[in-house]
């Protein structure tokens, strides 16, 4: 078995699994945020049992339209307020930050957790070693009450990463660059572990990014390791992380990925820096280095939104905020902004952007035909001062000096 | 009618086809600004983002949506799927899914057959199927095509309506 394998079988409560075997695993973790909640907490009381599994295992963050941009918003998180008083599950309220950084700052777990999540990007916690699963509302309450998944087990793959990144190149970079490899179906249903070299020198924020677009390839689940040999995998690919150009995922499919250089000089009127993907500290030092001391172009909407409160917090004190403010920017409170279009940031069919989140599908930001090129922080934060797409060193010098 | 053919019968069902191709992502299914409003208004949504933005008025009750690749990518939203179940739509026939998409579908009771019908059928074409089995007729040229068969645990979901009626019949809750 390889290190998933053995993960799935603990959990299963068995001495072995293979790839294909139908499987019921134990999880140690089930969430949801304020627009898969509600769909889950309803379909829980249709089951009709009167307790949740385990009352400290059920978590609701509430992040995707906070605060409310409609009435039926606000409704959405009431009814998350009043379900988690009612059976005492774990809410963060008031805009603490994207589920997946929440989770991450707040729920300490030992590698091989399984975590169920009704979002996609559940597998962002992959980067710590855990099994996370992306379902939906419906699976989502099963396993509110049964404590329990019914899974397939995946088969395997292996992407190893090797070397060291250029400058100017971020954990970003290669993902996308991965996706334009492999496609946004590559890994249906299969699972992908990372190693090698280059992922032992990535700090959790790098690998987080990585992690969190490995649905955009389809996976099942994706996960980095901690050993040299992962085990028996169905195929291993290797990438030399030196190869691995600046990259941007064009209109309208975040497995459209050219290298940077390909896209430069298209002239864009909105950037967002922030998400689960790529709203974290070590994001906003990269973005607030570029933008020290200078001004975002006149003819472009700059929005700054920290992928949590504490976050938020450490920009404030390490000056970041006024630095970004300064700039021009518009730096929100934390959550997920406009990430998925549903409040704050929204485009025309005549705007074009360049974001630091991880879809670009018609109508994600707006209007079905608005264009949005999905990049690194460094390549966005660079392309806010040009009023065009640049690649990174551009704008300001890639050894952070004058 | 006995009530094996009862059940038999219920395995089988016939639609029109409306087609679309590849990568056809949830936020075409069910635009991220719809996910506010409510349950019963999701149903006005479906396919709003899509190619063919018509879909929620025109649908009739057992339309098949056929497809081709990686239909359902994206976002874990279940809305999406309900969208299209409660607008008409009776079966999903793709060359292929997203994982999270497919079984939300099943979860809900909305069944999904793999295989690639888009070569053979024309929009607006009459075709039948019949889950069990996991095979599909083409009214007009009368051509049979194999699906990829349903798992058992598949299809004890869609027999029970659905994941919750699954869950209260292994708790003894009755469906
Ligand atoms: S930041 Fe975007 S991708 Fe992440 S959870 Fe929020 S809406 Fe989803």
């Amino acid at each position: 078995m390889n290190e998933i394998e053995r993960h799935l079988a603990r959990a299963a409560g068995k001495t072995t699994v293979e790839a294909g075997e139908e499987i019921t695993a134990a999880v140690d973790l089930v969430i949801a945020h304020d627009v898969t909640g509600p769909m889950a907490v309803e379909q829980f009381q249709r089951i009709g049992v009167d307790h949740v599994f385990e009352q400290q295992k059920v978590v609701f963050v509430l992040d995707h339209i906070i605060p409310a941009a409609t009435v039926e918003a606000r409704a959405l998180h009431n009814s998350l307020r009043k379900f988690s008083r009612r059976f005492n599950t774990v809410l963060y309220d008031q805009g603490q930050g994207v589920i997946h950084q929440v989770v991450a700052e707040k729920h300490n777990l030992p590698r091989g957790a399984i975590i169920v999540g009704a979002d996609s990007h559940t597998c962002t916690a992959g980067a710590r070693g855990l099994i996370a699963i992306g379902v939906g509302a419906t699976e989502l309450a099963a396993a509110m009450a049964t404590g329990v998944i019914d899974l397939e087990v995946p088969e395997t793959y292996e992407i190893r990463l090797e070397g060291k990144m250029s400058p100017g190149v971020y954990a970003k970079d290669v993902i996308l660059h991965l996706i334009g490899k492999f496609g946004t179906g590559g890994f249906t249903d299969q699972a992908v572990i990372f190693a090698g070299s280059g992922t032992a020198g990535m700090s959790l924020h790098e690998k987080m990014t990585i992690a969190n677009m490995g649905i955009e390839m389809g996976a099942m689940i994706t996960y980095f390791s901690d050993l040299d040999m992962v085990g028996p995998v169905r195929e291993t690919f290797t990438f030399d992380l030196a190869a691995i150009p600046p990259s941007v995922a064009c209109p309208y499919s975040p497995g459209n990925v050219v290298p940077a250089r390909e896209a430069v000089g298209t002239a864009i009127t909105q950037v967002v820096i922030g998400s689960c993907t790529n709203g974290r500290l070590s994001d906003m030092e990269v973005a607030a280095e570029v933008l020290h001391g200078k001004k975002v172009h006149p003819g472009v909407t700059l929005i700054i939104v920290p992928a949590s409160q504490e976050i938020a917090q450490a920009m404030e004190d390490r000056g970041l905020t006024k630095v970004l403010r300064g700039s021009g920017a518009m730096v929100t409170g934390p959550g997920c902004g406009p990430c998925f279009g549903a409040h704050m940031g929204l485009l025309t069919a005549d705007d074009v952007a360049v974001s630091t989140t991880n879809r670009n599908f018609p109508g994600r930001m707006g209007a079905r035909e608005a264009r949005v090129y999905l990049s690194s922080p460094r390549t966005a934060a660079e392309s806010a001062v040009a009023g065009e797409i640049v690649a990174p060193g551009t704008v300001a010098p890639l050894d952070g000096g004058c | 009618m006995g009530v094996a053919e009862e059940m038999d019968d219920w395995w089988k069902l016939s639609g029109r086809v409306w087609l679309f191709g590849n990568n056809v992502d949830t936020d075409q299914i069910l635009p991220g600004y719809a996910m506010s409003a409510p349950r019963e208004k999701l149903r006005e949504y479906a396919l709003a983002g899509s190619e063919q933005p018509d879909f929620a008025k025109t649908a009739k009750l057992g339309d098949v949506i056929v497809a081709g690749e990686n239909f359902g990518c994206g976002s874990s939203r279940e809305q999406a799927p309900a969208a299209l179940h409660e607008a008409g739509a009776g079966l999903v026939v793709a060359r292929s899914f997203a994982r999270i998409f497919r079984r939300n579908c099943i979860n809900i009771g909305l069944p999904v057959l793999a295989a690639d019908l888009l070569p053979y059928v024309q929009q607006g074409e009459e075709i039948s199927a019949d889950i069990k089995e996991g095979t599909i007729c083409i009214a007009g040229s009368g051509s049979l095509i194999q699906a990829k068969k349903l798992s058992a645990s598949v299809l004890e979901t869609l027999e029970c309506g659905g994941l919750i009626n699954k869950v209260r019949r292994q708790l003894g809750l009755g469906i």
